[in-house]
């Protein structure tokens, strides 16, 4: 089957997946969820005021009414517009996302390609000194809270050396650059610990194949069969780590946006939540699970590409 | 003798450390690989028979393995003082190696033709492109797979275990070795399958001159292969001469039991009603080896020599260009 038809084929796969999505949402904000009423009025409201508000906000149309502006909200983008703000929700998002992908983008990428780097070093000298050493950092690394390397980077960087930048954001490059600079470090930093934890054991799984001793007996040498058969046998477990992240990149990275006082995503949502700004709330989850299952499709489309064993189907 | 001798290998003992301490899986093992000749290894598993086949490509994994003592010499030098680098231009392009699992011994993720490629890449690079394609197709009809000129394209799992062995074998020849090792080749393949595969290297052997180590659990396998055998038992050569003789008379008893232990055809009726011979008992393990000949718990003909405190039995010359290592041989 070819590549194409197979890719259409996934995307439209995508529609059932979405409607289910939308209903898992709605049944979330209208049956589970308090009256949303209440919420925005308060506890002291009339019965008249709450009605009124209940047709401003469309509550009181029948269920499937509800469930289909739902759907359209996903395929459409359009979300309305938020409770507390009044703005219109997908300019907000639009807003948003530029501050969290200009910080996630670039720290995503660097992070995958330092930790990267180091396990295959780490694979190279495993069962050495260097290769424990490693281990042990990264357990290490990892046992500490990510808000100590937070906090410890404001005070340290930012308020006694006075490096970067501890908090806000400003539009257009290059203004942006010193606002991002520590939030990234400390996601790389972050990432660092379970990363190469995790690839060093994928390739350590492939060092020890077969194919690998037929490498060696043809002549090869280590570094030549690291970076070429084990590190392409490798890929496949690496893509699915690496995409499954990926929502991450979307939603913005909530902890370092709020400690940061950065502008995006993660911080407008976690807003909303303080808020009880459905609007935004539902708009966030749906644009996650869109991004979600988009990625999801490129990550079988890239295993075809690594994998011949993967047939298109 | 006008044999031309391309591997010597003396005194060869290797160590693997394990947790529960050193334990020694070759002690002592002396080879000749003669060029157009095929010697049989054999022996059952945990006799050492893989780790010296390794040990020639210095492949044993290091740690916990090491080849604490005596030399290799190829074509007159020691394989073990050479470097790294300096290995790496022998393997793969003067000693060859192909192994006991064609499903997984070739790397899933390249072609066939990638796969043999790399090996010119490496050792032919005076080749141009082309000629290296052509080279690894031709590789692969001589080695008798159908249309290699499309299956140079196909992955691994394309093909089938028959077919995945004889292209590691195409791999393995493709820069014309003087030696290849094959290591349980065909334990792994249907017996038809099996057949076909023993007799595509006796061909090729025939055809490039080469020399094979040949190495096997399966007696009935190295009467149709090989020229010289060499019967391994707990890291030890307990038996070693060309084939006709070790099977007109055997010396060692272990020798005679795993010759016991093939199914034969032409039995007489009484024979074939008769159950099939085993060695009673199993191999001791390395950590726990008794005192003096490794075989006596299974050796229907041990005596009080062969549980003293002699050691071990040496090998010796029983008869002429006939050796085996035992105290109270065969007569």
């Amino acid at each position: 089957m070819n590549l194409y038809v197979y890719t259409l084929r996934r995307l439209l796969y995508i529609i059932p997946v979405l409607l289910g999505v939308c209903a898992i949402v709605f049944f979330l904000f209208s049956v589970v969820s308090p009256d949303p009423t209440l919420i925005m009025l308060g506890k002291h409201a009339s019965v008249q005021q709450m009605e009124e508000l209940r047709r401003e906000l469309g509550l009181d149309r029948p269920w499937f009414i509800q469930y289909l502006d739902i759907v359209k909200s996903a395929f459409t983008f359009d979300f309305g517009r938020s409770w507390s703000t009044k703005q219109e929700i997908l300019t907000m998002i639009k807003q948003g996302a530029i501050p969290s992908l200009t910080l996630s983008l670039p720290a995503f990428i660097l992070s995958f390609v330092i930790s990267i780097t180091i396990s295959l070093f780490v694979a190279f000298y495993r069962g050495k000194i260097l290769d424990k050493i490693a281990i042990f950092g990264c357990v290490s690394m990892m046992s500490i809270s990510s808000l100590a390397y937070i906090l410890f980077g404001q005070w340290f960087f930012g308020y006694k050396l006075g490096l970067f930048e501890i908090s806000g954001y400003e539009y257009g490059f290059p203004d942006f650059v010193p606002y991002v600079i520590l939030p990234g470090i400390i996601w790389i930093i972050l990432g660092l610990g379970p990363d190469v934890r995790f690839y060093r054991t994928i390739l350590l799984d492939e060092i020890y194949q077969d194919y690998v001793r037929t490498a060696r007996a043809k002549g090869l040498g280590e570094s030549l069969i690291l970076f070429k058969h084990v590190l392409k046998n490798a890929m496949i477990p690496i893509i699915t780590y690496l995409i499954i992240a990926i929502p991450f990149l979307i939603l913005g990275a909530l902890l370092l946006e709020s400690f940061f006082s950065i502008p995006g995503l993660g911080a407008m949502t976690l807003n909303a939540v303080n808020a009880s700004d459905f609007p935004v709330i539902k708009a966030m989850t749906i644009l996650t699970s869109v991004a979600y299952i988009i990625f999801s499709v490129i990550t079988d489309i890239c295993y075809t590409l690594v994998d011949p064993r993967v047939r298109l189907k | 003798m006008s044999e031309e001798k391309l591997l010597e290998i003396r005194n060869l003992q290797v160590q693997f450390n394990t947790d529960r301490g050193p334990i020694t899986a070759v002690k002592g093992v002396d080879l000749d690989v003669y060029k157009g000749k095929t010697l049989g290894i054999v022996g059952e598993s945990g006799s050492g028979k893989s780790v010296t086949a390794l040990s020639i490509m210095r492949l044993i994994p290091d740690p916990p393995g090491k080849i604490i003592n005596g030399y290799i010499k190829f074509k007159g030098k020691n394989l073990l003082d050479m470097s790294l680098g300096d290995m790496r231009t022998i393997r793969g392009n003067k000693i060859a190696m192909i192994f006991q699992e064609p499903m997984t011994s070739l790397n899933p993720v390249f072609t066939v033709g990638n796969q043999i490629i790399e090996v010119l890449d490496l050792h032919q690079s005076h080749l141009s492109k082309e000629e290296k394609k052509n080279k690894a197709i031709n590789m692969l009809d001589l080695v008798g797979i159908p249309a290699p000129e499309k299956r140079i394209k196909e992955y691994p799992h394309q093909l089938s275990g028959g077919m995945r062995q004889r292209v590691m074998i195409a791999m393995a020849l493709a820069c014309e070795p003087d030696i290849l090792i094959a290591d349980e080749p065909t334990t792994a393949l249907d017996v038809t399958i099996q057949a076909q595969i023993l007799e595509l290297m006796n061909k090729l052997k025939e055809k490039l001159g080469m020399g094979i180590i040949f190495i096997t659990h399966d007696l009935g396998v190295v009467a149709e292969m090989c020229d010289d055998v060499a019967v391994m038992y707990c890291g030890r050569i307990v038996e070693a001469s060309d084939v006709s003789t070790v099977f007109k008379h055997p010396f060692h008893p272990y020798t005679k039991g795993l010759m016991e232990s093939i199914p034969s055809f032409d039995s007489t009726e009484d024979e074939t009603k008769a159950r099939l011979k085993t060695i009673e008992g199993m191999v001791p393990s390395l950590f726990d080896l008794p005192k003096g000949c490794s075989f006596q718990d299974r050796c229907p003909e041990a005596i009080d020599e062969c549980r003293g405190k002699k050691g071990p039995p040496l090998l010796e010359e029983q008869a002429p260009g006939h050796q085996a290592a035992c105290f109270n041989p065969l007569k």
